[in-house]
């Protein structure tokens, strides 16, 4: 099975875009657009993809990713599968907190419904239910009988002592990518150093952009931060984590940083340079794991965070092109700030 | 019974304000299956506000109806009008009005269980503080410089809100369980308490309010805990009251909230499918059968008298695949349908096979698990199961009874072939008999098979096809020939030339077609033409050979029985008989479960495979259906 799945994730990195390809798709007439997504695999954003609504291709671009990954699947079992599913329900916590949001303002369940990811194969949520409950705590209330009681029950604890939106949905991510890491530990066991590479940097991205964000823009108190990143085992660990969001400044915090992540970081300032700094350390290590001889599960992974980035980016061009932005705006959209041009 | 009924297509205009009516009449009529055919130019969707607030309201009176209990069946009356628009947003207001006022009873049910919890909690924290000696007068002490808090969190985050609080300066200690909550005291410096109290909210943290009478002599905390738990009683009596006074003061409004709603749901459900207008006209779109369009006329007439436009037609050869299938069958073979519908459901037009499929696979059945007792003792079992199951359960009783004959047959009762004579033969004693009539079978159900995908193609108007393909006549063709060849072969008869002349006009018929059909480059049309004309050999060989199996069980039925008896004469008496009583059960569970699927297995692959798409659409019409 592991044959199948190289096989299928050589053939899948085809549609990658390689370096400079966003320069020319960002050039190319109209007319050309619809062949040149085809050719990434992107057939259904190449049918009318200069629809103006932004959410319908915001869901066409993840449902194209969704079904990918469903290929990918296919031939796993065991933990494996378990993580590569899990790893797809970031989009049905992105839909709980919709409906949440949604609830909370007493938005019209029909909106709500239009405005969700459509998970396919991969939902387990009953969404036209839940979106028929009458407010935030019969909401909550239902979750808490599904599929997601494990994330939602701290949550919904959470909310009812404060009734703040933030603690909901900072409670919602931290339980769903405790979940993540907790399945990639099984992973790991058999997957090796590379996928413990991919996912270490996954953990420690989400965990340090968290830091900066709470820290510095949301002024939240040293402890409160630490509980509320991600506990994890990988170079930013508990100890480390602790010491981190004791420190007053970015600059402090990345000298404190391990060695690699502090040769990435150095110099930057604020959150959004952090965070596209890390963003393509990980990408560098997707496209390494990629084209090694990793085992299968750790390709796959890498395949779709790389396939996951380009599809950002290609949002990013259509919805530029839709709204008429200069090609300039396009490409400073796109091109995220390196060490060099940060 | 051998295919659907003909259907027409019907497009309905009418004044928008009447649609939900119509909808009603046409689900009271019964036989219409809503589709969107709707004339191009009626571009907006009336029926979806329709739609929407229809769907608030039902899932508002089914939370409230499963809060109620049992209300009984929903009977609706003859001449009900379905509600307006205006009635729905009406009966939301008042079904949200009504569900505010349970929720809030219900809530305080909930509150009053959650006090009941939180007096045990009480309860047995005040005897583990009682136990380890501490003052909690001088522990809560607000003048203090240390900050106390006593609650409770989620077990689970007791290590990491540890850690974090180490970064603000406090302690955490926990002093019970209970379930997955972990029940600790925190302390801390009192001057660090805003960041405590934000980690704190964040983490789940239940503060236990340690009241003002618990701060004392354990005796009196004693003393008061009784107190409360009298007064939570008395508050548990007036909710109750309070539920039971609203059950009764809604639920005749309730009665007809559920009326309104069974009646709103045909258009409702019409306008899933589509509904569609413009100004004040909506048209209604769907199938009926040809033989109940006269009887829709004067329907339509009766209700609307003439205030509506009906255009009526047959539906064209292109647009069969998107008829749906409406077959009517008679009692005794309902309960075989499931089973040809969990293969799929027949194409209109398409031959049904659900009578042949009931006659054959019982056939089979009974063929390969002959026996008078085993059958009988499957009968018995599945009659007793027919309350439980229903009609599927009577596939059972004529499985068994099927089996009980050809027990008879083969003189077989309980795996015993000397105690009746076999009024047909034995299968041990004919092995060579039974392997020639059970692919004699094949042949005949395969060439069956053939015969009526070549009508389906050709109804479907793939005359080529029907006529040259592989599974039409020139298959068939093939296939006659092949098998005069092979028994001519054999010694069973004397037609040897003209049948492989007949297999080789046969085959190259089925050739020609597979090259003029291939639109590839000349090496790949070889390639395919070759590939697939070797392939209609090979499947068909592979196809009626497949048949054997229906001896090879038959053959198995008896061989397994004597293995049980060779078990049982080597035992003493008991062994002996508790040997046969196992081992019957056994092959009534264990052999007629395999016979079950391979008879299954036959009539799918070797049979639905080779006519049958069961890509069809079901017939589904409007129907009036109550508030579950």
């Amino acid at each position: 099975m592991s044959a199948y799945l190289n096989a299928r994730v050589s053939i899948f990195s085809g549609r990658l875009w390689q370096p400079g390809e966003f320069e020319r798709f960002i050039k190319t007439p109209d007319a050309e657009i619809g062949d040149l997504l085809a050719r990434h695999g992107l057939s259904q954003l190449a049918k009318g993809y200069e629809t103006p609504d932004p959410v319908s291709l915001v869901l066409r671009v993840i449902t194209g990713w969704l079904e990918e990954t469903q290929v990918l699947i296919r031939p796993l079992n065991g933990a494996e599968r378990r993580f590569l599913s899990y790893w797809t329900e970031r989009f049905e916590i992105s839909n709980v907190k919709t409906l949440l949001r949604g609830k909370m303002t007493g938005e019209r369940p029909a909106a709500l419904i239009a405005r969700l990811i459509p998970m396919g194969a991969f939902g387990r949520l009953d969404v036209h239910d839940l979106a028929h409950a009458e407010d935030t705590s019969e909401l909550l209330r239902r979750l808490g009988a599904g599929p997601y009681a494990g994330i939602v029950r701290h949550a919904r604890r959470a909310f009812e002592e404060s009734h703040d939106p933030f603690i909901l949905d900072a409670a919602l991510d931290r339980g769903y990518y405790e979940g993540l890491a907790h399945r990639a530990q099984l992973v790991e066991n058999t997957a090796g150093a590379s996928f413990r590479r991919l996912m270490g940097q996954v953990i420690d991205r989400i965990n340090l952009v968290w830091l900066l964000r709470y820290r510095f823009n949301y002024n939240l108190p040293p402890a409160q931060v630490y509980f509320l990143l991600v506990s994890s085992h990988y170079s930013l660990s508990a100890s480390r984590l602790r010491g981190l969001a004791a420190l007053g400044s970015v600059e402090a915090i990345v000298e404190a940083l391990p060695e690699t992540l502090r040769a990435v970081l150095r110099g930057a300032t604020d959150l959004p340079t952090v965070s596209a700094r890390l963003e393509n350390l990980a990408a560098q290590t997707a496209t390494e794991v990629l084209h090694s001889g990793a085992p299968a599960i750790a390709r796959a992974f890498a395949y779709l965070i790389l396939r996951e980035r380009d599809l950002r980016a290609v949002r990013a061009v259509l919805r530029g092109r839709q709204l008429g932005l200069p090609l300039a705006d396009i490409e400073t959209a796109i091109y995220l700030p390196t060490e060099g041009n940060a | 019974m051998f295919r659907a009924e003909p259907l027409v297509k019907i497009r309905l205009l009418m004044l928008a304000s009447e649609a939900p009516d119509a909808a009603l009449e046409l689900a009271r009529f019964g036989t219409f299956s809503p589709a969107q055919y709707a004339p191009p130019a009626l571009t907006e969707s009336p029926a979806d506000a329709y739609r929407e607030a229809w769907l608030d309201a039902e899932s508002r009176a089914s939370k409230l109806v499963e809060r109620c209990g049992s209300m009984g069946e929903l009977v609706i009356p003859e001449g009900a009008a379905a509600p307006t628009l205006a009635d729905l947003d009406e009966l939301n207001t008042w079904l949200k009005g009504v569900w505010g006022a349970c929720l809030s009873a219900h809530e305080g049910e909930a509150r009053i269980q959650e006090e009941v919890r939180h007096l045990d909690a009480l309860d047995e924290t005040l005897s583990k503080l009682e136990r380890l000696n501490v003052d909690m007068a001088q522990l809560l002490r607000e003048d203090s410089l240390l900050a106390v808090h006593i609650g409770s969190l989620p077990a689970a985050a007791v290590k990491r809100v540890g850690e974090a609080l180490a970064l603000a300066g406090s302690l955490v200690s926990t002093f019970d369980r209970i379930g997955d909550q972990a029940y600790a005291v925190i302390a801390g410096p009192r001057d660090r308490q805003d960041e405590v109290r934000g980690l704190l909210s964040q983490a789940g943290w239940r503060e236990l309010p340690v009241p003002h009478e618990l701060r004392t002599h354990p005796q009196a905390a004693r003393a008061w805990l009784g107190e409360e738990r009298k007064r939570v009683e008395e508050m548990n009596v007036r909710e109750c009251a309070a539920m039971d006074t609203l059950r009764g003061q809604y639920r005749s409004g309730l009665e007809e909230a559920r009326l309104r709603v069974a009646l709103g749901r045909p258009l409702a459900e019409a306008a899933s499918v589509g509904v569609r207008g413009r100004g004040g006209l909506a048209g209604l779109s769907g199938w009926v059968p040809r033989r109940d369009v006269d009887e829709l006329k004067s329907v339509l007439e009766g209700r609307f008298h003439g205030r509506y436009w009906l255009d009526i037609e047959a539906p064209t050869r292109e647009e069969a695949h998107k008829v749906p299938s409406l077959v009517s069958y008679p009692g005794w073979l309902t309960p075989f349908v499931p089973m040809v519908k969990s293969y799929g459901v027949p194409r209109y037009g398409e031959f049904d096979p659900t009578l042949p499929f009931a006659f054959l696979y019982l056939l089979l059945f009974g063929a390969m698990f002959g026996d008078v007792g085993h059958g009988a003792v499957i009968m018995v079992l599945a009659a007793s199961l027919l309350k439980k199951f229903g009609k599927v359960a009577w596939v059972g009783v004529a499985a068994g009874a099927v089996s009980t004959v050809f027990g008879v047959f083969y003189g077989s009762i309980f795996g015993y072939e000397d105690i009746i004579h076999p009024v047909w033969m034995s299968p041990l004693h004919h092995t060579t008999k039974m392997l020639t009539l059970a692919v004699s079978f094949g042949i005949g159900f395969i060439v069956l098979t053939l015969l009526v995908n070549a009508r389906n193609k050709y109804t479907a108007g793939e005359t080529e096809a029907a006529l040259f393909d592989s599974t039409g006549l020139a298959g068939l063709l093939f296939y006659l020939g092949a098998v005069g060849g092979v028994v001519s072969a054999a010694g069973g008869a004397d037609l040897a030339t003209p049948s492989w002349m007949l297999a080789t006009i046969g085959i190259t018929i089925v050739a020609i077609y597979k090259w003029i059909e291939t639109h590839a480059s000349f090496g790949e049309r070889v390639l395919v033409t070759f590939i697939e004309t070797l392939e209609t050999g090979t499947n068909l060989f592979a196809n009626t050979l497949s048949f054997m199996r229906v001896a090879a069980f038959a053959l198995n039925h008896v061989a397994l029985a004597l293995a049980i008896f060779t078990m049982a004469n080597g035992l003493g008496t008991a062994g002996h008989w508790v040997t046969i009583a196992l081992g019957n059960v056994v092959i009534i569970v264990l052999e007629g479960g395999i016979v079950a699927i391979q008879a299954l297995r036959l009539m799918y692959y070797e049979g639905f495979s080779r006519f049958f798409s069961g890509d069809g659409t079901e017939f589904v019409p409007l129907k009036l259906v109550g508030v579950k």
